[in-house]
């Protein structure tokens, strides 16, 4: 360490960060104790609850958001705020509603419209990517346009009469169950696998990081960082349109509003679990704990019999002290978030 | 706000532009026919302009509506100017100053205001440009129609009324005892309100009937599936029936129970739409009321249209016809038939026919 020469050939490969292993572990353990703690007072408190039916419900519940999560997690990683999931949501379920079997054409493309409709989202994200580092829009307003951008594809495409989905396959996904859970929620295991692989083991997930971490840092080592954004921006936009196909699954109807309400709520399980908005920490595993936190919360509360107007104010209240407790450990290490 | 990136500009700048542009040319063409005749009392029936708005077309509903106000248009040769707003209150304003700015003589409008407070500066500025304004739904408790001669009815529907017309049906549908969920609406809304306590009326009629539990699926398809699919769990084989305040919900709530596999359960709704008239043919659902969009949108401008031609003098308009709850219609699978392709008939929209399915006025 002392050699000057060693320590410039430490900083070129920015491969293997340095990551301070206990820190780590005081760091993270805040969501999964907080999860852990909450589903023990929702099981004391409810018989309903603490069934194997409902935790394969809270589940199943968890499988979409859970997606999106992946999607955002990444542009979280990066410093970026993604507010573009509701409009490629709602693209990519009409899109697919309409390439698969259904009551509005004749196409029955099946698997294939799936992968159009997944494509086409990966495009919209793509788009977002592009004009943050190209036009040098903030992500916020980047993604808010394309997210707008999504929708009125979506409601082109949606022409007053809505699209109900006859195709076997994609009814399939949400009826059809394996080991107790629906297909869908293997997708959303599925993808949370990927995405964590992507995240820990490829150039991109951890340029993610670092971009978030420290983009001039990078920048300065030489890294071209432009790409790797966009390539973040694609790879969410590619999730959100997977988690439209799986509302139009659920649904069974291909819905503009496929994804309303995804972004905050994708965002504030990101946020819960553990991921920073200013970058750089968290992830996909993380992102995932606050999913089922935020999952739990809302079963629970329904479950326990909490009157429907209590819970906004309720759920809201649980959110903060869960971030809170997040936080603390990191707050003894100085870590202040803005 | 402050617009310095270009591409987002561009990005909203082109959905506006289209929004503009089609408003521009439209309302141009209507101007230029209203400019012709000058009658000082009446106007010619050809120089009326017909403008219907709504908050947005892919919202099958409203779409049926604008259909309303074109087959009523297409009835006396005029054509209506079909404007929507997407559900944003500046922007349903704006589209209201711009039309007021123009020829307002033998403007007649047919509105649905977003919201209660979006009523008051649209009657105001027809009131002021002598425009013929119809609003329905939603209005202030406290603003009142007799006070404006411009402002020449107000219509809507009694939810407690239909609230409790399907928890009657969905009573009966489980054999008058058993136990039952409740999907709420927006739970700020009237109309989540009124629905609510029109499902308490029925309760209290039919004591055999349980209200297990009742949440909120906010109006929406998929919040109702998965409360549907947590209740499920919670209350199991004791649901016999679900009553949801509107028929997305209820939709959501017969996916929830098809994934369940459960199809033992009595699902009511309220709205009519599309999908809800197919489940009701396939029998998977029990009841649903219809408020009849395509009447909606033909009535108020047939309403603005006899008032602007002279045919019904704004004065004579009975006060209990300025602000009245019109008729609603229980849907059932003996009578679905009726309304999968509801059409209006010239009939309704006759001047000296316009109120006949008034409710009563509202107290």
């Amino acid at each position: 360490m002392t050699s000057p020469a060693e320590a410039d050939t430490e900083v070129v490969p920015p491969a293997r960060r340095p990551r301070p292993r206990r820190g780590v572990s005081l760091r993270d353990a805040g969501p999964p104790i907080a999860l852990v703690v909450l589903f023990g007072v929702f099981a004391a408190l409810s018989p309903g609850f603490r069934t194997v039916s409902n935790v394969q419900n809270v589940l199943d519940a968890a499988a979409v958001l859970a997606v999106v999560a992946c999607g955002i997690s990444f542009v979280l990683m990066t410093g970026s705020i993604d507010l573009s999931a509701p409009g490629i949501m709602g693209a990519s379920a009409i899109t697919v509603a309409l390439l698969v079997a259904n009551n509005r054409n004749d196409n029955d493309l099946g698997l294939v419209g799936i992968v159009v409709a997944v494509g086409l989202a990966a495009a919209l994200g793509c788009l977002s990517g592009l004009a943050l580092v190209l036009l040098k829009v903030p992500s916020f307003m980047a993604t808010l346009g394309v997210s707008a951008v999504g929708l009125g594809v979506a409601t082109l495409l949606f022409a007053g009469v809505q699209p109900n989905v006859t195709d076997p396959l994609l009814e399939g996904w949400a009826v059809e169950r394996f080991a107790g859970l629906a297909h869908l929620t293997w997708i959303a295991l599925a993808c949370v696998l990927v995405a964590w692989a992507v995240q820990r083991y490829t150039r991109l997930g951890r340029y993610a990081f670092a971009i978030g971490g420290a983009e001039e840092v990078l920048a300065l080592s030489g890294v071209r960082v432009a790409p790797y954004k966009v390539a973040v921006f694609t790879l969410a936009g590619a999730f959100y349109g997977l988690a439209g196909v799986m509302v139009t699954s659920q649904l069974g109807a291909g819905l503009v509003q496929a994804g309303k309400g995804y972004d905050f709520a994708a965002i504030t399980a990101a946020v819960v679990g553990g991921t920073l908005l200013t970058g750089g920490r968290g992830g996909i595993l993380h992102s995932t704990v606050g999913v089922l936190l935020v999952t739990v919360l809302t079963n629970g509360l329904v479950q326990v019999g909490v009157s429907p107007y209590w819970q906004g104010g309720v759920q809201g209240l649980i959110v903060v002290a869960a971030v809170a407790a997040a936080v603390i450990p990191q707050r003894r290490r100085n870590q202040v978030t803005k | 706000m402050k617009f310095t990136s270009r591409p987002t500009a561009a990005a909203l700048g082109v959905a506006l532009a289209a929004a503009v542009l089609t408003g521009c040319t439209e309302t141009a063409a209507g101007g230029g026919a209203a400019g012709g005749g000058e009658a000082a009392a009446a106007c010619d029936p050809a120089d009326v302009q017909l403008v219907g708005q709504v908050r947005n077309e892919s919202n099958p509903y409203e779409a049926s509506w604008l259909d309303g106000g074109d087959a009523f248009a297409e009835q006396v040769g005029l054509t209506q100017e079909r404007l929507t707003y997407d559900g944003d209150s500046t922007r349903q304003q704006e589209q209201i100053s711009q039309l007021l700015a123009g020829d307002t003589e033998c403007l007649v409008l047919n509105v649905l205001p977003n919201g209660d407070s979006d009523t008051p500066p649209i009657v105001e500025g027809a009131q002021a440009a002598g425009a013929y304004l119809v609003t329905q739904w939603n209005k202030p408790a406290d603003l009142d129609v007799t006070e404006y001669d411009h402002w020449l009815s107000h219509i809507t529907y009694d939810g407690v009324a239909s609230g409790k017309q399907i928890g009657d049906a969905l009573a009966e549908a489980i054999g008058g005892s058993g136990g039952i969920v409740a999907l709420q609406g927006i739970l700020d809304t009237g109309a989540a309100k009124d629905r609510f306590a029109g499902l308490e009326e029925s309760l209290a009629a039919n004591p055999d009937v349980e209200l297990l539990d009742d949440q909120t699926a906010n109006f929406s398809r998929a919040e109702a599936l998965e409360v549907t699919k947590t209740l499920l769990t919670k209350h199991g084989d004791d649901i016999k029936g679900i009553w949801a305040a509107n028929d997305d919900m209820a939709l959501g709530a017969l996916e929830a129970l098809q994934q369940a596999g459960r199809d033992d359960v009595a699902v009511v709704g309220i709205d009519a739409v599309p999908d809800a008239l197919t489940a009701i043919e396939d029998g998977t659902m029990t009841a649903t009321v219809s408020s009849d969009g395509p009447w909606q949108g033909g009535i108020g401008l047939a309403i603005g249209y006899c008032v602007a031609t002279g045919e019904l003098a704004a004065e004579d308009i009975a006060d209990e016809d300025r602000a009245w709850f019109a008729e609603q219609f229980l849907i059932r699978q003996d009578n679905v038939a009726d309304f999968v392709s509801p059409e209006t008939s010239a009939e309704d929209f006759a001047c000296d026919n316009l109120f006949s399915r008034s409710q009563g006025a509202i107290s």
